[in-house]
């Protein structure tokens, strides 16, 4: 469990507070996804959950532990695996087996422990002919799941991304959002920032932030039924929502609390249906999830 | 693309040896050639023929690492050729002797440079970067009381080396961005040329600072501290490479007492 209570943070020499007094948990096993205009603290905030950044007053706790104590710093950045946006700036080694024993190593582990992790991580993102390449050797998105697999290695409970799809091509973003996913199912907390609202329809719940404050939280549905109040914090609503939407406002009698491309289209032709629009329901859903 | 210490990935005897045993063998070696006289030079030339056949290597590998000092070594050549008091071999008309010494010196130095070349490059062709490192960690683990830190080099030199050719990718791109902009590195005296190769060393500098801090950064948040830490790959000596060390302690005792 993170517990997150009268959180506030200042960089140095900056007169305004980067965080300004935010207040949240986040249950284990739970999906939580950040979203919020750039600058608004998302980063700053995730840091907080590995002890990298400390509260200036207020408290972070990790399963309890509070990481303004430096002895529980270790076991904090253990237990919280953070994937940073750019994977060129995070991974050390020299081959990608070496960068992902990197973590296990600073753990002080027996060798034959490590090489087990290495193996379980590489293979838990798919990467297991890529083991002996060095990193400059590979995509993007390669590196990106490089940068997963070492953090996996640690075994920790609680996974942060910080826009872990930012850059990429869609099928090694869609690669990404799966190993996301898997991690979530197999019950770990995970925590990840985006800007793609498309992502942010199966999490949990959201986080809405802006200039340093939580600014609304609540299941993905309830949050972005608010379309006008996050188009005025400069974020979108999911594709999918965001056609309804427009339909509805030219008169379309359809529901708006739908949030996948699936689900849109199920909506439109019950709707076109409904209208009778379409006499035949034996061929026109299959045209219809072409169009959208 | 560039290749690191040009290691060339293969199975051999040489590459399966214990890089500690290669190091250590290297520096015994290289202190021999530089004491090496009258036929020493010949056996010395045979092990190391014999050394880099085994490790798959090809004689054009020793002639690209050599060509680099090409120039260098024709210069030391000339020099101990002309400037060697001795018995004349060779007179030359404006007043140069060409002497019996200066040849036999001459031959024995370049000898010996390429020798150490060649053994250098027998090492790095057949190890990998980070095999060399774990090796030199493991060899300098016991002057950690004397206050050097080996656990702490080995992770610098890996860092250094795995950002070399992150480094490369970066220059190409701050050079084509300056290209777009008008920049040009061909032309212009030396006073116009040195202010546009600042334009590239500046952004890769500031960017190479960026880079490191949040490198620090990852580094701290997967729990790197300084001091000891356990490695992957922990080595351990097998038969073949106390056989193997052996092999060269009685190949080098043998050149000295013979």
């Amino acid at each position: 469990m993170i517990e997150v209570e009268n959180l506030v943070f200042r960089y140095d020499g900056s007169a305004n507070p980067a965080l300004r007094d935010i207040n949240l948990t986040i249950g284990d096993g739970e999906y939580v996804a950040v979203i919020g205009p750039n600058g608004c603290g998302k980063t700053t905030l995730l840091q907080h959950f590995n002890a990298l950044h400390l509260p200036a007053s207020g408290t972070v706790r990790i399963d309890g532990m509070p990481t303004s104590d430096p002895r529980h710093v270790r076991e904090i950045r253990r237990l919280v695996g953070m994937v940073f946006q750019n994977p060129d700036n995070q991974i050390v080694g020299m081959t990608v087996e070496e960068d992902i024993a990197f973590g296990p190593e600073n753990l002080g582990l027996p060798s034959r422990e490590i090489g087990r992790r290495v193996e379980e991580s590489l293979n838990a993102v798919g990467l297991r002919s890529l083991a002996e390449r060095p990193p400059h050797t590979l995509s993007g998105g390669e590196k990106r799941l490089v940068a997963v697999a070492g953090v996996l290695a640690m075994k920790p409970r609680h996974i942060a991304f910080d826009e872990p799809t930012s850059y990429l091509d869609p099928s090694a973003r869609k690669r990404i959002i799966e190993v996301i996913r898997n991690l979530h199912k197999e019950g770990m907390t995970v925590i990840h920032i985006t800007h793609d609202m498309d992502e942010v329809a199966t999490a949990d719940r959201i986080v809405v932030m802006n200039d340093g404050r939580v600014h609304q939280t609540g299941k993905p549905v309830e949050i972005c039924s608010g379309v006008e109040r996050l188009k005025e914090l400069g974020l979108g609503i999911p594709r999918a929502t965001e056609l309804l939407w427009k339909l509805k406002k030219r008169g379309g009698n359809l529901r708006t609390d739908i949030l996948t491309i699936d689900g849109a289209c199920d909506e439109i032709t019950a709707w076109l249906r409904r209208e009778s629009l379409i006499v035949n329901s034996g061929q026109k859903s299959s045209v219809e999830r072409q169009d959208v | 693309m560039y290749n690191l210490g040009q290691y060339l990935p293969a199975d051999s005897p040489i590459h399966r040896l214990d890089p500690r045993i290669k190091i250590l063998s290297v520096v015994a070696l290289s202190i021999i050639i530089l004491r090496a006289h009258g036929f020493e030079p010949a056996l010395i030339s045979l092990f190391l023929a014999v050394a880099a056949f085994a490790g798959r290597m090809k004689p054009r590998h020793v002639i690209d690492a050599l060509r680099p000092l090409a120039f260098f070594l024709c210069i030391l050549f000339f020099l101990h050729l002309f400037f060697t008091a001795g018995r004349p071999l060779l007179e030359i008309p404006p007043g140069i002797t060409v002497t019996f010494e200066g040849l036999h010196r001459g031959l024995l130095t370049t000898w010996q440079f390429t020798a150490l070349v060649t053994g250098a490059s027998i090492l790095t062709l057949t190890t990998s970067p980070s095999g060399l490192i774990s090796g030199l960690e493991r060899l300098l683990r016991p002057f950690s009381r004397l206050g050097i830190p080996s656990h702490d080099i080995a992770v610098m030199v890996s860092l250094a080396l795995r950002f070399v050719p992150t480094l490369l990718e970066e220059s190409e791109r701050v050079r084509k961005a300056q290209i777009a902009r008008g920049a040009d590195f061909k032309k212009g005296n030396i006073i116009k040329r040195f202010k546009t190769v600042s334009s590239l060393v500046v952004p890769l500098a500031l960017g190479s600072l960026r880079r490191a801090e949040e490198l620090a950064r990852a580094m701290e948040g997967r729990g790197y501290e300084r001091g000891p830490r356990t490695y992957l790959r922990e080595l351990r000596l097998a038969p073949s490479d106390y056989a193997a060390f052996v092999v060269v302690i009685v190949f080098l005792a043998g050149l000295k007492l013979l």
